[in-house]
């Protein structure tokens, strides 16, 4: 005779706790080393990778920095970076629309981590899941541009709560695109009311100074 | 895809839970996820991503509960507490947008619900 008996098990576990374990440990190796990391955090097209160009070239006579690339597929956006001089490190995550603690943890390993000052990593295009994973940063900072529509900070509240400054980008097309600049700040503002918002055209080199003394204030 | 991320740690969880509970049981009848209203998540696309990713796993064939909690906040400002809009983190009170989360970041597994089959001959 089979006797079925039912049982619950209280579990009471973090799903993101292997996660946070990961990103704990390299937030202590970076603190130690006096190591900054930053988490660019923006849609596909939303202008990363040239704003890390620019940001490169202006930086990289004052502070040491790496680049940790963030894709899904393909290695042009390392390639460009590479191009700076700066060591950069590309992460495949073959499908996955985020970068995770774990693979973040190894790649800083793989860094000449004594010669370094600043890390930046480029996630993955997408604003939603990385707003979820912590990967051991000092701040995320997300990258907005003008020609995604002024709603965003309110369809992606995480990202923009989450985030501790907001660079709006590709602003040299301000003249030409009907956007609502004001509407946009002001979303942001009841999503997160004290962030500070850097308006950056890559173009025309316009509003960089602001950010570069911003990403400065965090290293010193 | 948001859930995907998420789903593929919970079903990770489950199983290392699974392997820890002596003595084994038969089978998984269900798991329970308790998740913060902040993260957003559409219970029915994350009870469709478990079914598809516990397929030809310990966890095949069970079912997952996802419980939301809603999202409450504090103003540092002027001292309001309540339920919060999700997607306006303006404080209610006075209009301000320094909201601190109390709830709604949560995400863990809750409990496990599991078969044991005693199979004996004694009457």
């Amino acid at each position: 005779m089979t006797q079925v008996t039912r049982s619950e098990i209280k579990v009471y576990r973090d799903l993101m706790g292997a996660n946070a374990e990961w990103a704990g440990r390299s937030r202590q190796m970076l603190e130690r080393l006096g190591i900054v990391m930053i988490n660019l955090i923006g849609s596909p097209g939303s202008g990363k990778t040239t704003l890390l160009e620019r940001t490169i070239e202006r930086l990289r006579g004052c502070l040491r920095i790496a680049v940790l690339e963030g894709d899904i597929e393909t290695t042009c956006d390392a390639e460009r970076l590479n191009a700076l001089g700066v060591p950069v490190s590309q992460l495949l995550t073959g499908g996955g629309c985020h970068l995770e603690a774990k693979m973040i943890h190894h790649a800083l390993c793989d860094l000449p981590l004594s010669e370094l000052e600043m890390v930046i990593v480029e996630n993955v295009g997408n604003l939603v899941c990385p707003a979820e994973f912590d990967i051991g940063e000092l701040t995320k900072v997300a990258v907005l541009s003008v020609t995604e529509g002024e709603d965003k900070p309110l369809k992606y509240p995480l990202l923009f709560h989450e985030a501790r400054a907001v660079v709006m980008t590709k602003t040299d097309l301000l003249p030409h695109i009907p956007y609502h600049l004001a509407l946009c700040l002001d979303n942001l503002k009841r999503v997160n009311g004290t962030i500070p918002v850097f308006q950056i055209s890559a173009v025309t080199g316009t509003g960089f100074d602001a950010w570069i003394d911003w990403l400065n204030g965090l290293s010193a | 895809m948001h859930e995907f991320g998420l789903g593929e740690e919970v079903v990770k969880t489950v199983l290392e839970e699974m392997k820890r509970i002596s003595p084994p049981p038969h089978r998984l009848l269900s798991a329970r996820i308790v998740v913060g209203a902040q993260h957003r998540i559409v219970p029915d696309h994350m009870r469709f991503i478990y079914e598809v990713l516990t397929r030809d796993t310990l966890a095949a064939g069970s079912s997952l509960e996802v419980s939301v909690l809603p999202s409450t906040a504090l103003c540092p400002d002027c001292g309001w507490q309540g339920l919060m809009d999700e997607s306006v983190l303006l404080c209610p009170g006075c209009d301000t947008g320094n909201l601190r989360t109390l709830h709604g970041m949560e995400l863990f597994l809750d409990r496990l619900e599991v078969e044991y089959r005693d199979t004996s001959d004694s009457e």
